[in-house]
């Protein structure tokens, strides 16, 4: 028998009220790692996107909508013959219904950039030009819109052959349907416009060179902001709206589990009373009283911290194959998220412990006698 | 007035002990004086609400006296700052309602005040199974409290009181939750202690008969001492 096996059998008392607990915790936490794994996978997907792309800088103005808005496409001569810059590929994205699925990029690039480059054709062929009324679909999107080479995609008030099938490399690649940027403008009554500028940069170039390169095109197109790739999706309002909301709500979800851990480790305490004074009686010291306490609920939030971390897996793992956002998502759960939800967990359990434990650390040992 | 019986080492001496009660309004103990020696076997008698419960807890630190001093070999107990060791190494403590703890078994029960010492598991283990051995229990060592019998739960409580070497035993009405085989049995076990130990042992009772067998009886009335005397020969060894 060690400490542990009082805090273990302590749980054990009420099993009922232990998993009940437990389950509580479980879903706060659950809500924690699908919550922020989702947020973050929202930036995974789109950083992988960028670098499957091929792009070191992305020239965007993201405002409050999850995609930036449009500016001039003149804009992009601009940075063209700029030093460091090895080529560029002016794109529209934009997430648009199309046909079954309520929400899906739109990738809209200049015909010959170098963004198209990286697609492998799976099935078919990629346009033969940019006025060719046709589009290649992402490995994921062919899937959500059960489309297949040969079949027609009804495109805004367009009809487009679906000409190939294409392995992006990436989520975000294979979830969209990629076209030519002046195929979409026409289409979308969009003409002259654009809403990022994919860059490459010449081999060799550093990282403060490319920061000096952002700073440059930020001053040259004053709609638009130039910031490496990947840190343009942080750059976003909406993006940060959605990060802000998940961990307000994992903290709500996190605040639940405390009440819950709280109310149980009280009601232990309440309950043990007795029991509690005979330990004092029998010689332990209050601070082993404490610690027994602290250790029951700490042991409450680790098994829901587990608990949590795999319904949280599980149900974002359902989540990412529901037909509204498949292929929108790589959600990212990587094993740092995972700890950390456990160890707030444990937190959250050792926090809620304290008043319960000052409380058992209050009571007299005479108490024993009675009854 | 401290009165000394068995002309041993002094182990408590009250000074005009006092315990009040929601400030002041209930006088639980009323300014007593005794002395008890190493190896004396004393009842506290007296009816209910005469205090003797009442100072068991003064006697086993596990309340604070509002007025005079207990001493505990020559020291006041109310100065000790390791309240909580004195009453782990120091002395045992018996209840009534035996309170062992119901998710935990015989061995594990006896085990507990072992944590305040310095033994490891596997002597803490070694330790639990010699005492029930002692007191009759071997073959229920991985019994959980509520599948042994009343008598059999006391025993264990008995053998929990000695985990760690007491030298003194304080016992409230350790037979009152018992039939009167099973009081016979737990009497017979603590004056074998006592005898074979050299303990001393402080035991509260309502019941004469009990008293009887100590070696000296306290008869308390009304937060008082109202007699303090050798217990005749005649009733102590029956």
């Amino acid at each position: 028998m060690t400490f542990l096996t009082f805090a273990i059998r302590g749980l054990m008392r009420r099993p009922v009220r232990t998993g009940l607990t437990i389950v509580g915790i479980s879903i706060g936490i659950a809500a924690v790692v699908a919550l922020v794994g989702i947020s973050r996978g929202f930036e995974t997907s789109w950083q992988n996107g960028m670098k499957t792309r091929g792009t070191d800088v992305v020239v965007s103005s993201m405002g409050s909508a999850i995609t930036p808005k449009p500016f001039a496409a003149a804009e992009a001569e601009r940075t063209r013959s700029l030093p460091h810059v090895a080529e560029i590929c002016p794109l529209f994205v934009d997430f648009i219904s199309v046909e079954k699925a309520d929400m899906m990029i739109v990738s809209a690039r200049e015909w010959g950039g170098f963004t198209w480059k990286n697609l492998k054709v799976v099935s078919g062929r990629l346009p033969s030009d940019a006025k060719e009324k046709a589009v290649v679909l992402g490995q994921t999107a062919a899937e959500v819109l059960q489309k297949k080479v040969g079949d027609t995609l009804q495109l805004e008030t367009a009809e487009l052959s679906v000409v190939g099938i294409v392995d992006g490399g990436a989520v975000v690649e294979n979830g969209s349907v990629i076209l030519s940027l002046s195929l979409f403008q026409e289409i979308t009554g969009n003409e002259g416009k654009i809403n990022i500028i994919d860059v490459r940069v010449t081999p060799g170039t550093t990282k403060e060179e490319m920061t000096q390169l952002c700073e440059r095109i930020t001053s040259l197109i004053p709609e638009a902001r130039a910031v490496l790739a990947g840190e343009n999706i942080r750059d976003s309002q909406a993006y940060r709206i959605i990060r802000a909301m998940s961990w307000g709500t994992s903290l709500l979800a996190v605040l639940v589990g405390v009440l819950g851990v709280m109310n149980t480790m009280l009601m232990t305490v309440f309950e043990r009373t007795q029991e509690i004074c005979v330990l004092l009686a029998v010689g332990w010291k209050r601070i082993r009283i404490v610690r027994m306490i602290l250790w029951e609920s700490a042991l409450l939030g680790l098994l829901g911290g587990v608990g949590g971390v795999i319904i949280g897996i599980i149900g974002v793992k359902l989540l990412v194959t529901a037909p509204a956002i498949r292929g929108l998502l790589e959600p990212d759960l990587n094993p740092q998220l995972l700890a950390r939800a456990v160890l707030i967990s444990v937190v959250v359990g050792v926090f809620s412990g304290l008043y319960p434990a000052w409380r058992s650390s209050r009571l007299m040992p005479s108490q024993a006698l009675h009854g | 007035m401290a009165t000394s019986h068995a002309g041993g080492e002094c182990v408590f001496e009250a000074i005009t002990l006092k315990k009040e009660y929601d400030d002041g309004q209930v006088q639980a103990l009323r300014g007593v004086d005794f002395r008890i020696d190493a190896g004396e076997f004393v009842a506290l008698v007296g009816p209910s609400g005469s205090g003797k419960s009442t100072l068991l807890q003064m006697l086993g630190a596990l309340d604070h006296p509002s007025g005079g001093s207990l001493l505990y070999r020559g020291a006041p107990l109310a100065e000790r700052a390791d309240l909580a060791a004195y009453r782990a190494l120091e002395i045992g403590f018996i209840f009534q309602a035996f309170h062992l703890l119901p998710t935990f078994t015989a061995m594990e029960n006896v085990q507990i005040p072992m944590f305040e010492s310095p033994r490891g598991a596997a002597e803490r283990k070694e330790r639990a199974r010699e005492l029930l051995k002692s007191v009759g229990l071997e073959p229920r060592l991985h019994h959980f409290p509520s599948k042994l019998s009343g008598g059999e739960r006391q025993r264990v409580a008995i053998a929990r009181s000695l985990a760690n070497g007491a030298s003194v035993l304080l016992a409230d009405e350790p037979t009152g939750n018992l039939d009167s085989e099973n009081a016979g049995v737990i009497l017979d076990l603590l004056e074998r202690l006592h005898r074979e130990q050299n303990l001393t042992l402080v035991l509260v009772t309502h019941d004469m008969g009990i008293a009887a067998r100590a070696t000296r009886r306290i008869e308390m009335r009304d937060g008082r001492i109202v007699s303090d005397r050798p217990t005749e020969p005649s009733l102590a060894n029956p």
